[in-house]
């Protein structure tokens, strides 16, 4: 049917909301696998029902047929649940891609993808199951006796009988539901009788020349009665004339039993809106813009007089007060669950567990939790390359785990729990575990560490070594290859939002990846530190402590400069070496503040000229080139106007360790 | 006065085409549902001239919704929105007592001619 308006501008919406019911349909199939219901089976139904429906107004024609297809079976199967099996599973989850790559394409103005094949088969399987108990058609009903009980009290005398023929449009796309329209219309005038052909075959459409003919016993005039089929739309009242002789009132009929009341089934919905997501993050962009702003205010009022600064200061507070809790809102409308990810991951353990020859079982928890959505958003990848891990790398294939005495079903769990202002996300298998002296072997064999520093090197840091780039893509090394494709971009994800990727590891009985998130990107708690001029921010939450000392006192350990900082030593660096900017020339007896910052292999000490304080800042992502410069995590403004740039503790190790490494 | 009409519709999509369709033709869209219970609700609040009303949607389909408000009142003039293939769903909204229905893809004369008519404004 071809669309009469500019449906480009609904191709969004469509987009957003066809993948929303491909999604649902696809994790609801694979949760259905556990035991199927009806209202399950509805609810799929429904799914390819609306994407029907939605392509067919775009005018997706390939599209909107093999949804159809998709939802005569899932119509058949409503019938008989109990067919629903893994082949018919299969095919439906084949239709559901099929569907969400016509939608890819629609969204990206491609041809789609030719789907005939799969019609068929869809068709194929439709036809192969039978149809359960359809509703079976009651005894004929005399001709007598009333189709349809009047609704009205009864009228005591004979009324006139009408003997009326209606026409319905060829063009009617359900003729036989508009029929029925008209008859049930007309019904709601008096008592209807003989109904030539019968309802049944007006229901079904099956009209002789699009007619029917029907006996009317109504005391409404002939105006009234011609009128109210005129209001039927596609259907045209032929003839209408008086019938002479009336048969008597059927008397013994039983009234119809009251219908039993509809009950509410599942509570209210709460009410809700669609916002576009790009309109939160442009919310979180004004509301943090007025904290810089405010702060900037509170700036502006150092330079008063004294006794003028009271009152701006207590004007200031109050702005900053519902600044922040604008802020605070804005982060709570963007707080989604981090189920937008989890719900695809049961599809997709099931599709790598069948490839691989792997059987899993995922258990899923915690999916609740709520994240900031940027962070949600840089995960999905992360977490589906974790879990294709635990199913590729860690779960072994079934005879394999009989001869180890495990169950052949692996299990990985995915469990996502809140932790104070931490989100913790595991992904824990039971499966192989990771070598961790073939990984050192491994480092060692490609120049990333010296034989020796491998030696050294607690377990903790050599697992996290299969996060190196490239590490394990040696396909010799069969037992954990793959292990490193992708896990450094892993690392680089989970990094980038503010978290922290820990592994543990037991050979023979799994490995856990544990994910440390904090609840939203955009604020960030800063230590600020001098560096001649400039300031930078190190985030509070890489700092381990501040050690004032002096350089003479540093001890060193084969030649590289220490310091002592608790019970442990640790490397100290000049900042401004670190980050290849000019520092001022310092004393060596002076006193010189050591920021100690946690990186990723290790703690390192870092010598500042001057510590700045401690300042809670919305965190603004660098745009390019900035963004290219290794070291840097973002930059913010101070209420003084002046920008900082926020360092990356996390990767500013390479350049330590580099260093460190060359002195030896 | 234009006529108020109400559109219920488990899909956003779904929705603005009908919005859309009634806004060129001079109705003026009071209120919108989402499901079938929320319909019920904005029914009784907005107490419009006329519903629009889909057939499948979570919570309380469009045929339960529709005796719902018609129990509420009588008179109310409910439009199914159907698909082919909903024959049968159809036209057990219209023993629900629906006045009339339309099919999916709405094409914007059609939705105005069933509509006018169902009004009596044609």
């Amino acid at each position: 049917m071809a669309a009469q308006w500019d449906t480009s501008r609904y191709l969004g919406l469509f987009v957003s909301e066809a993948t929303e019911h491909l999604d649902a349909l696809g994790k609801e199939l694979v949760r259905l696998e556990g035991g199927v219901t009806p209202e399950a089976i509805d609810s799929l139904f429904r799914h390819s029902h609306s994407v029907k429906g939605m392509a067919g107004s775009m005018g997706y024609e390939a599209t909107t047929a093999l949804a159809h297809s998709l939802e005569d079976l899932l119509d058949r199967v409503r019938t008989d649940p109990a067919r629903l099996d893994r082949a018919v599973a299969d095919v439906v989850l084949q239709a559901v891609d099929a569907l969400g790559g016509h939608v890819k394409a629609a969204n990206a103005g491609k041809p789609f993808p030719d789907s005939a094949a799969l019609i068929a088969q869809l068709k194929e399987l439709t036809h192969s199951i039978r149809p359960g108990t359809e509703p079976q058609p009651s005894a004929s009903t005399p001709a007598n006796a009333p189709l349809v009980e009047s609704e009205g009290p009864r009228e005591p005398e004979l009324p006139p009988r009408w003997l009326v023929t209606l026409r319905v449009a060829s063009t009617s796309a359900q003729p036989g539901v508009r029929g029925f329209l008209a008859y049930k219309r007309l019904s709601s005038l008096g008592n209807l009788f003989r109904c030539t052909p019968g309802i049944d075959e007006v229901k079904a459409g099956k009209l002789p020349n699009g007619t029917f003919t029907v006996e009317l016993e109504s005391s409404e005039p002939e105006a009234v009665v011609s009128k109210t089929v005129s209001q039927v739309a596609d259907v045209a009242l032929v003839s209408l004339s008086r019938v002479a002789s009336a048969p008597p009132v059927p008397s013994a009929e039983e009234p119809k039993p009251a219908e039993p009341e509809p009950r509410v089934v599942g509570q209210e919905p709460p009410r809700t809106v669609r916002v576009r997501t790009e309109l939160l993050d442009e919310f979180l962009d004004l509301a943090g813009e007025l904290m810089l702003a405010t702060a900037g205010v509170r700036e502006v009022g150092r330079t008063l007089e004294e006794t003028d600064r009271g009152r701006l200061n207590e004007t200031v507070d109050r702005l900053h007060g519902l600044v922040r809790g604008l802020h605070d809102k804005v982060m709570k409308a963007r707080m989604t669950p981090v189920s937008v990810i989890t719900d695809r991951l049961p599809r997709a353990a099931r599709d790598i567990a069948r490839r691989r020859g792997r059987e899993i079982e995922l258990v899923l928890s915690g999916s609740e939790v709520e994240l900031d959505r940027a962070i949600v958003d840089e995960l999905a990848d992360p977490v589906l390359h974790l879990l294709r891990n635990a199913i590729d790398h860690g779960v072994e294939p079934p005879e394999e785990r009989r001869m180890r005495g495990k169950p052949p079903r692996g299990t990985v769990k995915l469990s996502v729990k809140r932790a104070s202002d931490r989100v913790l996300l595991e992904v824990e298998d039971d499966g192989r575990g990771m070598d961790v002296e073939r990984l050192k072997a491994l480092a060692v064999e490609r120049g990333l560490l010296t034989a020796e520093a491998a030696r050294e090197l607690p377990e903790r840091e050599a697992l996290l070594l299969s996060t190196a780039p490239g590490l394990t893509t040696a396909t010799s090394v069969t037992d954990i290859s793959g292990r490193g494709v992708g896990m450094d971009a892993v690392k680089r994800a989970v990094e980038a939002v503010g978290g922290t990727l820990e592994i543990t590891s037991r050979r023979g009985l799994g490995t856990t990846f544990r994910l440390s998130l904090p609840l939203t990107v955009a604020m960030v708690n800063l230590l600020l530190v001098g560096l001649g001029d400039d300031v930078y921010g190190l985030p509070i939450a890489k700092v381990a402590g501040v050690v004032e000392t002096t350089r003479a006192s540093l001890a060193h350990s084969r030649d590289v400069p220490v310091l002592q900082f608790g019970s442990a030593v640790v490397p100290a660096r000049e900042l401004s070496q670190v980050l290849e900017v000019p520092g001022r020339p310092h004393d060596v007896d002076a006193v010189s503040p050591f920021v100690v910052v946690d990186t990723d292999d290790g703690r390192v000490a870092l010598a500042v000229d001057a510590l700045l304080g401690q300042e809670e800042v919305v965190l603004k992502a660098l745009r390019r080139p900035l963004d290219q410069v290794p070291g840097l995590a973002g930059v913010t403004v101070l209420g003084s106007g002046r920008a900082v740039f926020i360092l990356d503790v996390a990767r500013l190790e390479r350049p330590v360790r580099a260093a460190a490494a060359g002195e030896t | 006065m234009s006529k108020r009409v109400l559109v219920v519709d488990d899909s956003v999509f779904m929705r603005d085409i009908i919005k859309d369709i009634f806004a060129a033709g001079g109705f003026s869209v009071v209120g919108e549902a989402g499901n079938g219970v929320e319909a019920v609700e904005k029914y009784k609040e907005l107490k419009p001239d006329l519903v629009t009303m889909d057939l499948v949607m979570p919570y309380r389909n469009g045929i339960d919704a529709t005796r719902e408000i018609l129990r509420g009142d009588a008179r109310a003039l409910v439009v199914m929105c159907s698909a082919l293939g909903q024959e049968t769903m159809v036209m057990e909204a219209i023993e629900a007592g629906a006045v009339d229905f339309i099919v999916k893809p709405p094409r914007a004369e059609d939705v105005l001619a069933v509509v006018k008519k169902v009004l009596g404004e044609s």
